[in-house]
Order: structure tokens, then sequence, then C-alpha cells
């Protein structure tokens, strides 16, 4: 039987935000929404829904008079990450 | 993007993901390279100037130019200041390579400083023996050892030669950064900058015997400079402005 594969990663979006993370060492919510060509709206429903799981932490500060948001993985996020790819892997033909 | 997707999709955004944030130097990299190209450059270039058409032993005196160098800090930190304020990602490549030159910024202080610190305890010694004509006195005063004396003339060039090594030893130092920040974010004119540095190095230690060596050094350290920060440095302007186009 094949392993499932993690509900909270595997989404278009929430796999993007956490593939950009895991090759960065944080990235900005703009550079995010860049990436992916997401909506605002939409990301950070979708940045809240990993951190509420553990998966990235999100900062918030200002850039001048500018708020800026930043998000790192976490070592959770890392784990989960591996583990979906390691999942992955088994749904791809030999 | 939507919600769910196959499995084969999942993987096409992992690989597609990760390229976007990695290999790419930070917006406004290169003016930092050029700040300090222009610097040195302008520098060894007015040195070599000097030493070629001032007299005697005034020419020395050109080696003060290079205390134009601490211009470059605050400059430099304005500019990383601008660029961190500007920085939408920072990945790990990033912040291996701002140690690196950490590293390299931190060697080439304690090998000057660590020059000027022995050339205040040559000073006084040179004085002395000058004063009694006395080789065993001046080493007396260098090395504190209470070496007997002997009645010969000082040779004043034995004791700076140890400066004829830092030009070398800065380019040795170049070529290290240059090479390692050329290679990890995959920018060629970087990494061959470091190439050229080190082939001067060669030369440079290879001629260092030659009547003119203090001209040559400065040449080749103005060589260097465009080859390893003011011509990489051009390229990356243009990269990032045909990024942006």
């Amino acid at each position: 039987m094949l392993p499932e594969l993690d509900p909270l990663l595997h989404s278009q979006l929430r796999l993007a935000v956490i593939s950009i993370l895991i090759g960065s060492d944080e990235a900005d919510f703009v550079f995010l929404r860049k990436a992916t060509g997401a909506t605002a709206g939409n990301l950070s429903v979708q940045i809240e829904k990993l951190r509420e799981a553990g998966y990235i932490s999100v900062e918030k500060s200002f850039r001048g008079k500018m708020p800026r948001t930043t998000c790192q993985i976490t070592p959770e996020g890392v784990t989960a990450f591996e583990n979906y790819v390691e999942a992955l892997q088994n749904y791809l033909p030999k | 993007m939507e919600n769910t997707f196959s499995e084969k999709e999942s993987l096409a955004v992992i690989r597609q993901m990760i390229d976007t944030a990695k290999n790419n130097l930070q917006q406004g990299m290169g003016k930092v390279f050029l700040l300090w190209g222009y610097l040195v450059a302008g520098i060894s270039l007015a040195t070599t100037i000097l030493l070629i058409i001032l007299p005697g032993d005034s020419r020395y005196y050109a080696y003060f130019l290079w205390f134009l160098m601490v211009l470059g800090g605050p400059l430099h930190y304005l500019l990383i200041r601008k660029i961190e304020r500007e920085r939408l990602v920072k990945t790990y490549i990033d912040k291996m390579m701002h140690w690196v030159w950490i590293a390299f910024t931190i060697s080439i202080l304690t090998v000057v400083i660590g020059l000027i610190l022995s050339s205040l305890f040559i000073y006084p010694a040179l004085s002395a023996a000058e004063a009694t004509n006395d080789v065993g006195q001046l080493f007396q005063w260098i090395f504190m050892s209470g070496s007997a004396g002997t009645n010969q003339p000082v040779d004043h060039f034995q004791f700076w030669f140890q400066w004829l090594f830092i030009p070398p030893f800065m380019l040795c130092l170049y070529g290290i950064a240059l090479f390692i920040t050329g290679k990890a974010y995959g920018f060629k004119p970087l990494y061959l900058g470091g190439i050229i540095c080190w082939v001067s190095v060669l030369i440079l230690l290879a001629t260092i015997h030659h009547p003119h060596v203090l001209e040559i050094q400065q040449i080749f350290l103005c060589f260097c400079a465009i080859a390893g920060y003011i011509i990489p440095g051009h390229l990356l302007n243009k990269k990032e402005s045909s990024d942006v186009a």
C-alpha cells in the first residue's frame, strides 16, 4: 500500500512555499508572492496554515515605514518535506 | 494555483521553486564590487605614478595613499544597508558567502595591522642603531635578545622586506574570495578574476627581487582590481538591469 502524502503539503501553493524555503535561509512575503504567482490573500491564508502546523516561522517587522513579513522553515517543516518527498517517490514509476 | 494536483506536478513544483531561490547574487552586489575595485585600482595607479615621479626616498611616501582604503568602509556600509533593506530572499549560499567575505576582511586586517605593529618596533630600533651605528643594538631593540654588537652599516632594506609580501598575499586572498564566490553563484567573471589574481601572485613572487618590484606590484594590484572587481562588477550591474527589463 502506498504511503499517504501529507495533505498539508500536497497542495500546489503550500508545497511551492515550502520548496522555496527549504533552499533559503529566509524569504520575504513579496518574494514568495512573485515566485509562486499567487495572490496576496491566498498566500497569506496558506502561510498561516503552514505556520499553525509548525512547518514555518513567520516574523513581522518594518523596513523603514513599510511592514515586512519574513518566513523561515522550521526543523519540523524540514522533516515534513523530507517525508513528503520520500512518500512521493513511491508514486513514481520505477 | 490549484489546491490539489498529481504526483508528477508535485515534483515539478518542487524543482521549479528550488531553482527560483538559488544561485543568484543579491541585487546591488555589483556596486559593492565596483566600489572596492575602483578604490584599489585608483590607489594602486596613483601609487605607481608617485613611485616613478617622486625623487629619492620621498617616493616611499606614496604608500600612504593606501590609507585612503578606509574611505571604502563607510561607503560599503551604506551600500550593504541598502541591499539588506531591499533583500527579498536570503539563501544558504548568501549566508555562507557573507562569512567568506567577513573572513577575507579579517585576514587582510590581521596582516596589515601586524605589519604596521612590526614597523612601530623598527622605527625606534633604526634610530637607536643609526645613533650608535651598532647593528647589535638594533637587534637588541627588535628581538630583546641582548646579542653582541658589531660595527657594520645598518641595512634598512632587510627590515622593510616583509612589506614586499603584502601585495602577493593580498592578491592570494582576493583570489580565494573571488573564486569561491564565483563558483558558489555560478558567475564566471568572478572566478576567472580569482584565477587571474592567483596567476599574478606567481608573477609577483617570481619578480620579488626585480629592481622595479615596487612599481610591478602596484601595476598588478591595479590590473587585478580591474579583472577581479571592476569588470565583474559592471557585468553584474548589466545582468541586474537586463533581469529587471
